[in-house]
């Protein structure tokens, strides 16, 4: 009975001891980097005493670690750019970059308010400089480019001040952007030819785009690809942008009733309009994004309104092996084309909607380490240089004050024509469904679907949209 | 002397220690914050609530006038009864089957079983491009039958079906294996004395099969209801935001939309809380309908 007490009593005990053991790892691992950093710390004050911060600071930089998290992973044009240039970085510095990088999706977002909230935030982050940053911005969690700026003059003088977008928290610059972003149209040529519909221009009207769209129709082909019930986005946005002008788009109205509200009513009304011309396709009700994206790559459907991004996803779909341009075919590629949105009013079609809605934060937690503020002023001043920004922006505007010629010689036959229809654009406005986030937008987004079979009335979408907004800012 | 080991219950409590604080951390304290935060102002996700909602029961009230739930609720119960009639149902009738076949039956089993170890995500993609609209594999089927149109099978008319049949389809196999162990446990006598007596095979599965199954069936309908109340990943798969026009959210689906797509998060919490109580009722109704008897 002894032994089997004695055997009861290690097999207890080295139970116990396995689980404190796992548990104990993290908090050891996490004690150990604690006390590097301190160890850092400390070494760093006896080399340099009580010498200013920058100098401290400056010396801790080579065999840094630098936790940084961006949006250059999965399918992001620019994830191979990030990679290859941070690595770059990191061979000429000595320091080291753990990327901890995803797509920039709603999980992602949620990662990021998350890490902030519960204090495990990177050093660096590259992520949106609008109302989703809102909550760490407020929480004083990020450091502004202005006291950035007090240490370390040249931090972002090659940008131009005046593109760098605000906080919509207290009007404060933090992020430092690399590649803009432009929505526009993007067009199946071979859908137009055999409609027999002229390539759309700079001078597109919404009485043409729908004489066209009938057209198309009438051939027996989709003029619109779009899910309504997945992703009524850019319609909605470019519906209510022909109705509002480049300086009052990025207001909020007050009610359905006032001068914008009423702008954003007849954009529903349009889009509904649309609907039951029977322009969108048959199942737009029901279709993900990807289902029209696929109508619209196999010809059978001809407009599609999207983003730069959108670019790099039509070339992959040219591609027989999408991680091999070497298998791009080209042929298919020149059937695709990109131009202005069909304008309505007093909008010129050449006004885009866009901007510069990303950049490069450098975290409070970073910024407070004496260990880490050099490198990661250094790891951001690097990123967003003028020989790399370009690589980053291809055809989308950067706020650099001193863009370089693009090489288009490096370029694909559509990222050539998307530069030259950026060209010819005559202003860029932000999107004004930036600054209506979450629960107002339920109304005129979810609820599309309800709008355009008319199972909802527009102005009572707009105002249940407003109402909600005004409740919850 | 040998069994004095175990009349000294302490060693147990040890073990059972770890399990109790894991269920502790991981499911009685988000239980009871989920039902804190469902009272609370919680801006945006991964932020705490920090006031109280105003009323702090508004978020109750907007669950009784909101049409969705009331969608949500009725689909739920349809997918209940799916369940059962098409679960439990197609799984005793095939059961039955293999049961009376000689040769075989290890054959059907896999192959009936061989569903539940495929992800349910990965059944949802699969059945997304059986059923897409333009080059689905259906629409293929039934256009070499002569049909022109393309029949769009998320619809508002179809999208139930089309949501539903996959889910029944997953499960037939979990409690036809369930069926078939407790058929495995009835007595070949009774069998064959009932064949003494004149029975035909249909009057011995009715008058001797069916009752001896009855409380393999009872836990059986337990298992598929409290399952149809947890239902998500595969109907999320195929209709996200409940589309067309919201009309196939489950309570699963619903919670999670307004939770992680809205962001409403707190009013998400109510929604939890609802799917708790309404798991909590119905396993009670099921229980007390179908009762396991004593034989």
């Amino acid at each position: 009975m002894k032994m089997k007490k004695v055997i009861a009593t290690v097999l207890a005990s080295a139970m116990v001891f396995s689980l404190a053991a796992c548990g104990g790892g993290d908090s050891a691992g996490s004690q150990s980097a604690g006390s590097t950093t301190e160890s850092n710390t400390d070494t760093q004050t006896a080399e340099t005493g009580s010498t200013e911060q920058k100098e401290q600071t400056e010396q801790a930089s080579g065999g840094v670690e630098l936790e940084v998290v961006t949006t250059f992973a999965g399918n992001d044009g620019n994830a191979k750019n990030y990679k290859t240039y941070y690595q770059q970085w990191e061979a000429e510095t000595g320091n080291k970059v753990v990327d901890m990088s995803a797509t920039a999706d709603d999980t992602f977002k949620i990662r990021v308010v998350t890490d902030f909230e519960t204090g495990s935030e990177p050093d660096v982050l590259f992520f949106f400089n609008g109302a989703d940053a809102n909550s760490f911005i407020e929480a004083g969690k990020v450091v502004s480019i202005e006291d950035i700026r007090a240490e370390y003059p040249d931090y972002a003088s090659n940008m131009s001040d005046g593109r760098i977008p605000v906080s919509l928290v207290d009007n404060k610059a933090y992020a430092v952007p690399v590649n803009g972003i432009w929505e526009a149209m993007f067009v199946n040529t071979e859908v137009l030819d055999a409609a027999g519909v002229a390539m759309p221009g700079a001078d597109y009207t919404w009485a043409q785009f729908e004489a066209d769209c009938q057209k198309i129709k009438d051939a027996g082909y989709t003029p619109i690809a779009a899910a309504l019930g997945d992703i009524p986005h850019y319609w909605w946005e470019f519906a209510i942008f022909n109705h509002t002008t480049t300086e009052n788009h990025l207001t909020i109205p007050e009610s359905a009733s006032d001068e914008i509200g009423q702008g954003w009513v007849a954009a529903m009304e349009d889009i509904k309009a649309l609907y039951e011309a029977g322009y969108f396709p048959d199942n737009t009700l029901s279709a993900k994004d990807d289902e029209t994206f696929a109508m619209f790559v196999e010809g059978k459907a001809a407009f599609l309104l999207d983003g730069s991004w959108k670019v790099n996803g039509i070339v992959s779909a040219c591609q027989s092996d999408p991680d091999d341009v070497s298998t791009l075919d080209t042929e298919k590629l020149s059937k695709f084309d990109v131009t202005y949105v069909p304008a309505k009013d007093s909008r010129k079609a050449s006004d885009l909607l866009g901007g510069l809605t990303s950049g490069y934060y450098i975290t409070k937690k970073a910024w407070d380490d004496p260990a880490k503020r050099a490198a990661a002023v250094d790891f951001v001043s690097y990123m967003t240089s003028d020989e790399i920004v370009p690589i980053f922006a291809q055809h989308a505007a950067s706020a650099l004050n001193s863009a370089p010629e693009v090489d288009e010689s490096m370029m694909n036959e559509l990222q050539i024509k998307s530069l030259k229809m950026m060209a010819g654009c005559t202003s860029i406005t932000g999107v004004v469904q930036d600054l209506f986030q979450g629960e107002s937008r339920v109304p005129t987004f979810d609820g599309m679907p309800e709008i355009v079979t008319g199972k909802v009335d527009a102005v009572d979408a707009v105002q249940e949209g407003l109402d909600i907004y005004y409740s919850t800012n | 002397m040998g069994a004095n080991i175990y009349k000294n219950k302490k060693p147990l409590l040890l073990f059972l220690l770890p399990a109790f604080i894991f269920m502790t951390v991981f499911l009685y304290y988000p239980f009871f914050k989920n039902i804190l935060d469902s009272f609370m102002q919680i801006k945006e996700l991964g932020v705490s609530g920090k006031e109280w909602n105003e009323p702090w029961y508004s978020n109750y009230v907007k669950l009784a006038t909101d049409r969705n739930v009331w969608t949500a609720l009725k689909n739920t119960l349809i997918m209940t009864i799916v369940t059962i009639v098409g679960q439990v149902g197609i799984a005793l009738v095939l059961a039955l089957m293999v049961d009376n076949i000689k040769r075989g039956a290890k054959v059907f089993r896999t192959v009936y079983f061989f569903p539940i170890v495929v992800s349910a995500t990965a059944l949802g993609l699969l059945f997304n491009l059986i059923f897409l609209y333009d080059t689905g594999m259906l629409n293929q089927f039934l256009a070499l039958f002569g049909k022109e149109e393309l029949t769009d099978w998320k619809n508002e008319k179809w999208a139930l079906f089309t949501m539903m049949l996959p889910v029944m389809w997953q499960y037939v196999g979990f409690y036809f294996v369930i069926i078939v162990t407790g058929l495995n446990n009835i007595s070949e006598e009774l069998y064959e004395a009932a064949a003494i007596d004149g029975a035909t095979r249909l009057k011995r599965v009715w008058y001797l099969t069916l009752p001896l199954l009855h409380n393999v069936l009872c836990t059986c309908v337990v298992l598929a209801v409290t399952g149809a109340l947890k239902v998500f990943d595969l109907p999320w798969t195929m209709f996200p935001k409940g589309i067309p026009l919201k009309s196939t959210f489950l309570t699963g689906t619903y919670m999670y939309y307004e939770a992680m797509i809205v962001k409403d998060v707190d009013y998400g919490s109510a929604l939890a809380v609802l799917i708790v109580v309404l798991g909590v009722i119905l396993s009670r109704v099921v229980n007390a309908i179908f009762k396991e008897k004593d034989y």
